[in-house]
């Protein structure tokens, strides 16, 4: 029988994370892709399983920084100008 | 060189939660215009899978884990996974005989997809029971 190669890794923790914690659907992207890992790994598809696996990462990192990013330019731009403002009682 | 790239990462994941969780802690996403909307319920009007995540956070770290979790359900499918994760880890490294990881069946990761996306669509239903699941 020949020798399987390791699995690669589905990132399905990190898709889930995405997913939560920013609300830009690129999260189901990544999940999507954790599917494809496992099943084309148990297909016997390995490129395709490792290529899908590169695609999970990618898409995880990518929607949890564009989150962070919005996330702290927005608290940066109106999070602070409402902190003054209600620093100075015009809130 | 993969060393030091791992060290500012976490370093920045560190700094990162240090200034955002007194924030959540002290500052109540439902009342305050502090933190910013999900751009996905502002532009379709719709929510997304991950609405509600920081009223859950401000709830959790209050101590609320009731109130924080019925904001998005889908923090215990989080929790559920990372905990799996995290002992079947330990067990297969302390353990004496090693264990098969559910989370490679490719049913496993299909029936988490089917439950985001069918929790998506039901939370937007703004019907009786599925009212619980909105944010």
């Amino acid at each position: 029988m020949e020798q399987k190669p390791q699995r690669p890794n589905s990132y399905l923790a990190l898709a889930i994370i995405s997913t939560i914690l920013c609300c830009l659907p690129t999260g189901i992207v990544s999940i999507i892709y954790a599917t494809q890992v496992n099943s084309a790994y148990e297909d016997g598809n390995y490129t395709k399983a490792v290529s899908a696996s590169k695609n999970a990462k990618t898409w995880g990192i990518v929607s949890i920084v564009l989150a962070a990013l919005g996330w702290l330019v927005y608290i940066l731009i109106f999070g602070l100008a409402f902190l003054g403002a209600a620093a100075n009682g015009e809130f | 060189m993969v060393n030091f790239n791992k060290t500012i990462y976490i370093v920045l994941i560190v700094v990162v939660l240090l200034l955002a969780l007194p924030l959540y802690f002290f500052i109540d996403p439902s009342v305050s215009a502090f933190f910013p909307k999900c751009p996905f319920l502002s532009f379709t009007g719709l929510y997304c899978p991950g609405c509600g995540s920081q009223r859950a956070v401000h709830n959790f770290l209050q101590g609320n884990i009731i109130t924080g979790i019925r904001h998005n359900y889908l923090i215990l499918l989080l929790v559920l996974v990372l905990a799996y994760q995290a002992i079947l880890f330990l067990f297969n490294k302390f353990g004496s005989k090693t264990y098969d990881n559910l989370l490679h069946k490719s049913k496993m990761t299909k029936a988490i997809l089917a439950m985001v996306i069918i929790f998506w669509v039901l939370r937007n239903i703004p019907i009786a029971p599925f009212t619980e699941l909105a944010p």
